[in-house]
């Protein structure tokens, strides 16, 4: 890996040589009833408007990679017979501004399943493919929980990932891409003070967790509670609603929904990111539906993320973002509904 | 217009649909009004033969009607009964016709000779509680909404032609309201009933910052006891979850239930 | 001078010729003719669908018990087991109950007309593993569906296998899939022993639960044979596998020999949507076919 520092008000400069492509990163969209600021992923002009030292946002930038509906094709009719036509929905390259690791780690979890395995899926790779991703250091947040999960660093997966050394950036290089760009703004050779600095920075980032889940064993403890009374409990108070699901930055299982043009001379297939807490996943043609109770369905939802992807990725599919906990007005969230399962409540 | 419809080689009769309006502010079908863009591809499908609205025609013979609008009247029952016997398909036409929409908030006053006198003084009209038409006549297809959305409307119709089933989403606002990235309501101060009410708007309202009342009734799995629980946790009382409960008489069974705890 | 990022094309990220992991390959359709239709039962029909292109028709192979996924545009897409015999080159047989929006669609096209066909997903009965050994196929309601293609496989390599029993229950005789070719499998040695849970005036054979029938079957071919020398193919409603699957393992046939074929509802079918999941299997890429050690290690499955 190359390192290099710039001055941060090189940055700038770095955005407008970035700028001739589509620029998506975090901005402030609004203040809560607390007057606390809310931060979301959007499409970004100026340079000014993005907030690099963003704690979180409300919404992972999911839907620039997995966006909530998709058009998976189309169909043109004519006299009893058809033609599909099928289109990824990528034009152009698209440059990420100040992800988060935890987030850059969603997307390394789900090219492990949705491009890197079989029938891999064009919509998503074609979109990942073309992004350019610059990654920036964050410090944990009271609902952040991604060391415990091994995702509050970042190996690969990104471009560049920068980290505020106060008066410069700390830049780790990983793409040639990455590298020409950087060529056009002024940037020093890391020195050994600035290796001091970045490790400084990263101790105390570790040091600031405040919420931790045990993932010792955990499919193991998975299994052995599948008929827990836990689950019941967190059932009733789900709303069943998919909220989890919408601010997962992992969550990708969707349905397909076809429909006919009103003139009849066409159709469209279209998918719809869906979640495994809504009432009809597991529902088949004919009505039987495997998960009929919320609390199955919650349970399932643990899981796939906790204990399914790890047996086939050894890792987990949670990133411990935490996001899921924030936006669940019923409180459900990762930290506590595993201590609970593993009965250290 | 075509004679015969077909779809993937197969022949579809076009049906004859007639539009009516018991009491209700005819504005969902003025809905379908709204959509000039997408109207005459509409009347290809059907063959519209009574709409009060758009025609001076009005014909007897349909074979699905959308009926607009609650029962509150006498006379409405005995047209209610006239138009189940000719139509094969009946359409509770929006949340009037499934649930008794607003004009069953009358229905909270124990005295509703008060009532008439508060909103007609001393002209006689003969009203009754307000009502869903399935209190009346078997209905055999739901299209929920204050009012209605003219693109679901334009998709269910299709899918009646197609033959497809009508599948409302079971799951609430909510899922929506994520899918178009907003701000939780609750996150901003105001009560919404979006983690109960059955989707399908595209979360219209909370979209743009009003909280939702619940106009397309309880989805599948409503949570009503954890949704009680959230509206006293940020702050509103048992009157605001009830009056929202209340609004469009969606969720009659669970505003009961709630009011026998006390 | 500054350049745009330059746009990657994924298509050309993969070999065109690795089936599995041409990205091309996942919304593509087969397109493909409903040469015939044969009604099996009131509910039930018979579709041979051929591929149109010579071409892909040729290459078109599948094993006993892999599905493929069906289209109708604007109508919907669903997974079917193939219930042809592997040797019969891009035509295919699917049976299919009129339930939902595809297949009740499906029920109204008439012979020639064009519907989309994907695949063959999913894994397969290891019907290569099982020669030289004896077979039961015991299948409930319409789990015969999936079972004919190994049936038929059966049927057209007979010297490789040894005794073979089908147990097949229905809830009544006009139920009863696939009657036209009965005479035929027991012309090739096959024992077909056929139970209905309620019988009527036509009906001259047994009476009851498929489990009776079972348990003469499991007799007559003894526990010394079971135990070392039989496979078992069981697909039906969960509770019958669930109390077949038990009878076969008390007889002492091994549970990683004995196969069921599960069914879920798919909306890909390659492994992407989790709708098919149980627990946090995909029954679409490890499945529908799973031994039995499998399912006993699957939370949900029954």
């Amino acid at each position: 890996m190359i390192f290099k520092v710039f001055a941060k008000d090189e940055l700038t400069r770095l955005f407008e040589v970035l700028s001739v492509n589509r620029v998506v990163g975090p901005v402030q969209k609004g203040l809560d009833r607390k007057n606390r600021p809310i931060y979301s992923f959007e499409v970004v002009d100026n340079f000014d408007d993005l907030r690099l030292d963003y704690p979180s946002t409300l919404y992972p930038a999911k839907r620039y990679f997995l966006p909530f509906e998709e058009t998976l094709s189309s169909f043109t009719l004519e006299s009893g017979s058809w033609e599909k036509h099928v289109d990824y929905n990528v034009y152009q390259p698209q440059v990420m501004f100040g992800m988060h690791a935890c987030d850059i780690n969603a997307l390394n979890k789900l090219d492990k399943v949705l491009i890197n395995s079989v029938h891999p899926t064009p919509y998503y790779a074609s979109k990942r493919r073309n992004m350019f991703i610059i990654g920036i250091e964050c410090m944990p947040q009271p609902h952040c929980f991604c060391r415990s999960m091994g995702a509050d660093t970042v190996q690969h997966g990104f471009d560049m990932f920068l980290t505020d050394l106060g008066d410069r950036y700390f830049a780790e290089i990983l793409s040639s891409t990455a590298y020409n760009y950087l060529l056009k703004i002024k940037t020093m050779e890391a020195s050994e003070t600035d290796h001091q600095e970045y490790r400084q920075v990263v101790r105390e980032k570790s040091s600031k967790f405040t919420t931790h889940v045990d993932t010792t064993d955990l499919t193991k403890i998975l299994d052995m509670e599948f008929q827990a009374d836990v689950w019941k409990q967190w059932g009733d108070k789900c709303l069943s609603c998919g909220t989890c699901a919408n601010v997962c930055p992992t969550c990708y299982c969707y349905g397909v929904q076809e429909t006919v043009d009103m003139n009849l001379q066409a159709a469209t297939k279209t998918k719809q990111l869906y979640s495994c807490n809504l009432i009809d996943f597991a529902e088949v043609a004919g009505g039987h539906n495997f998960r009929p109770e919320a609390h199955i369905r919650l349970k399932y939802r643990y899981y796939h993320k906790h204990r399914g992807f790890v047996e086939a990725f050894e890792e987990s599919l949670c990133v411990g973002c935490g996001r899921c906990g924030e936006s669940c007005l019923a409180n459900i969230n990762v930290p506590e509904v595993i201590a609970s399962v593993r009965y250290e409540e | 217009m075509p004679a015969n419809l077909t779809y993937l080689g197969v022949e579809l009769a076009r049906p004859r649909v007639a539009f009516f309006e018991l009491s209700s502010c005819e504005g969902c079908q003025l809905q379908l009004l709204n959509n000039e863009a997408t109207l005459l591809d509409f009347l290809s499908l059907v063959e519209v033969v009574r709409f009060r609205e758009g025609m001076t025609e009005a014909g007897d013979d349909y074979a699905v009607a959308f009926v607009e609008g609650s029962v509150t009247r006498a006379d409405q029952e005995l047209q209610l009964a006239e138009i189940r016997k000719k139509a094969k398909v009946m359409v509770a036409f929006g949340s009037c016709a499934c649930f008794g929409g607003v004009n069953q908030l009358k229905n909270r006053f124990s005295d509703q000779e008060w009532v008439k006198r508060e909103v007609y003084g001393d002209f006689h009209v003969d009203t009754q509680l307000a009502r869903p038409i399935s209190d009346v006549v078997k209905v055999d297809l739901m299209i929920y909404g204050c009012p209605v959305k003219k693109e679901e409307v334009e998709r269910i119709v299709t899918d009646l032609l197609l033959g497809k089933a009508i599948n409302h989403p079971k799951y609430p606002v909510c899922m929506e309201c994520k899918a178009n990235e907003n701000i939780c309501l609750f996150d901003l101060g105001e009560p919404c009933l979006g983690p109960v009410t059955r989707a399908g708007c595209d979360a219209w309202c909370p979209s743009n910052r009003m909280g939702c009342w619940g106009c397309r009734g309880p989805a599948d799995a409503a949570n009503i006891p954890q949704m009680a629980r959230i509206m006293a946790e940020h702050g509103f009382s048992t009157e605001t979850l009830l009056d929202r409960l209340e609004c469009f008489g969606g969720f009659a069974a669970h505003v009961e239930e709630i009011r026998k705890k006390g | 001078m500054v350049e745009k990022i330059a746009f990657v094309d994924v298509l050309k990220d993969k070999a065109v010729d690795d089936l599995l992991h041409d990205l091309s390959r996942f919304e593509y359709t087969y397109k493909a003719e409903i040469t015939n239709v044969y009604p099996l039962t009131q509910t039930e029909r018979l579709y041979q669908i051929q591929i149109k292109d010579p071409d892909e028709r040729n290459r078109f192979i599948f094993r006993p018990g892999q599905f493929v996924m069906l289209e109708l545009p604007g109508i919907g897409e669903s997974p079917f087991s193939i219930s042809s015999s592997p040797l019969r080159r891009g035509d295919i047989e699917l049976c299919i109950r009129g339930v939902g929006n595809l297949t009740n669609f499906l029920a109204r096209l008439e012979r020639g007309a064009e519907v989309g066909i994907s695949g063959p997903f999913g894994t397969s009965f290891p019907v290569e593993t099982m020669q030289g050994q004896n077979i039961m196929l015991i299948a409930g309601g319409l789990g015969l569906v999936p079972l004919r293609a190994p049936i038929l496989h059966v049927l057209e390599h007979r010297s490789r296998y040894g005794e073979v029993d089908i147990i097949y229950g229905a809830k009544q005789p006009s139920e009863l899939l696939f009657t036209y070719q009965y005479e035929m499998w027991r012309k090739f040695d096959i024992s077909l022993n056929i139970i209905v849970d309620k019988a009527d005036e036509s009906w001259q054979g047994p009476v009851g639960l498929i489990t009776e029938t079972l348990k003469e079957r499991i007799v007559v071919r003894n526990a010394e044979t079971l135990a070392s020398n039989t496979f078992a193919i069981v697909c039906g409603p969960p509770v019958m596998f669930k109390y077949v699957c038990k009878m076969l393992t008390e007889a002492g046939l091994p549970m990683q020999k004995m196969f069921v074929s599960l069914e879920r509802r798919m909306h890909c079918g390659r492994g992407k949507c989790c709708r098919c999941n149980i627990g946090s299997t995909y029954t679409c890429l490890e499945g529908p076919v799973f031994d039995y050690w499998t399912v006993m290690n699957l939370k949900e499955a029954i």
